[in-house]
């Protein structure tokens, strides 16, 4: 499991796993002990994942119990999506001895997957590359997908509907948003990435009741069942923020995009905390 | 989402070292209450130069900043508890709420 490396990295060691990971498209874990054991503290294993999605830790602490509660914080630190999770955790040496160590994960730049070239499309990648997504738009109509019209995307690709992804892979941090201009296209995209491989974890098809509706029971008379990726779609896409224009729906899209990536829960911080109950014993009319 | 920032200031770490510049990290390893950033935030102390990241702006960062030259001068990693929690009601721009650690440890080769 661990490489030749039977001690620990440094600092700037784990600087370079950390850039090779993440240029590679792989998440990748760091574990710094900052208390405890004087000869530790400030050194770093670090956890890497293969592409099977295999974890092994490299660099090692000297100690077997060390570097397995190393490499299961690690792991979970990788699995897990919401930031809020990191921080400092206990480990225990075979000899009994603890150390504090911090445990961070980094993930590769997250994709953002634009299917459809319209109107929502636009603010979706200006937006959604402002956030910090590697934005990628295709579309079939050649006048459509170009780079005039998305000067931000990373990539515009010309695709065939009839096997959108063929050159578009999907990985762990896909985000995949279906605005094409008709049904049958988002309903073809999707069949594709219910097929696919790699299930991205964010999926979403805009449309009104009628079109999802119709969408899905054609899914599911082919055999796409309510337990699996198709119960996960989200359609229609979005957070309810009352948004009509094109870039109040890619807002209401990207929100929820955040929504799934953090861990919120969509209501109002002000109906959450109740700070304000306090000072008003009648609350004001809205 | 930020991995984009990590990502960037990993990068500042490795040429600054090649560059044999003598630099200080600090990351905030635990937070308390109201914090202006979060676990994970980063700071790259390089004496003399710009600061690269933050671990806060006001909010205690001088405290920080203070510590780095001195791990960079002695070599010995620190933890900087900072309490943000006094004078809450005071009118300082700096004032936030919380308490956090902030782990503190010099880079070399």
């Amino acid at each position: 499991m661990t490489e030749a490396t039977q001690r620990p990295l440094t600092a700037i060691e784990a600087t370079a796993e950390v850039l090779e990971a993440l240029q590679a498209r792989q998440p990748i874990a760091v574990v710094v002990p900052v208390s405890g054991a004087k000869e530790l503290v400030g050194k770093r294993v670090v956890i890497r994942q293969a592409k099977g999605g295999a974890k092994r830790l490299v660099g090692s602490f000297g100690d077997s119990d060390l570097d397995a509660g190393a490499l299961a914080l690690g792991t979970k630190r990788i699995e897990g999506r919401r930031a809020s999770r990191e921080g400092v955790h206990e480990l225990e040496s075979s000899s009994g001895a603890t150390i504090e160590v911090y445990v961070e994960a980094h993930h590769p730049h997250p994709d953002l997957v634009i299917v459809g070239a319209g109107h929502i499309a636009q603010p979706l990648c200006s937006i959604g590359s402002a956030m910090g997504f590697r934005v990628i738009v295709v579309d079939d109509r050649p006048e459509f997908a170009t780079e005039e019209r998305f000067p931000e995307a990373d990539r515009v690709v010309r695709v065939d509907f009839r096997d959108p992804f063929a050159d578009i892979p999907m990985h762990s941090t896909s985000h995949v948003v279906l605005v094409t201009r008709g049904h049958k296209y988002d309903y073809e995209c999707l069949r594709h990435l219910l097929q696919g491989e790699v299930e991205p974890p964010y999926v979403g098809m805009i449309g009104s009741r009628r079109r999802v509706r119709a969408a899905f029971s054609q899914l599911q008379n082919e055999g796409f069942g309510e337990r699996d990726r198709l119960s996960r779609v989200r359609a229609p896409i979005g957070l309810d923020i009352g948004a009509e224009t094109p870039v109040e729906i890619a807002v209401a899209v990207l929100a929820e995009i955040i929504l799934q990536w953090r861990g919120g829960t969509g209501a109002p911080l002000m109906d959450q905390e109740r700070i304000l109950d306090r000072f008003f014993k009648e609350p004001e009319p809205r | 989402m930020n991995s984009h920032n990590d990502y960037d200031l990993y990068k500042a770490i490795s040429e600054k070292v090649r560059e044999g510049r003598k630099i200080a990290l600090a990351t905030i390893v635990s937070a308390k209450g109201s914090v202006p950033r979060g676990v994970g935030a980063k700071m790259l102390v390089d004496p003399g130069e710009n600061l690269v990241g933050t671990v806060g702006g006001g909010c205690g960062e001088g405290e920080v900043i203070e510590a780095a030259h001195e791990v960079i001068r002695t070599g010995e990693p620190q933890m900087v508890r900072v309490d943000l929690t006094e004078d809450l009601l005071s009118l300082s721009p700096a004032v936030c709420g919380g308490t956090m650690e902030v782990f503190v440890e010099a880079i070399t080769e």
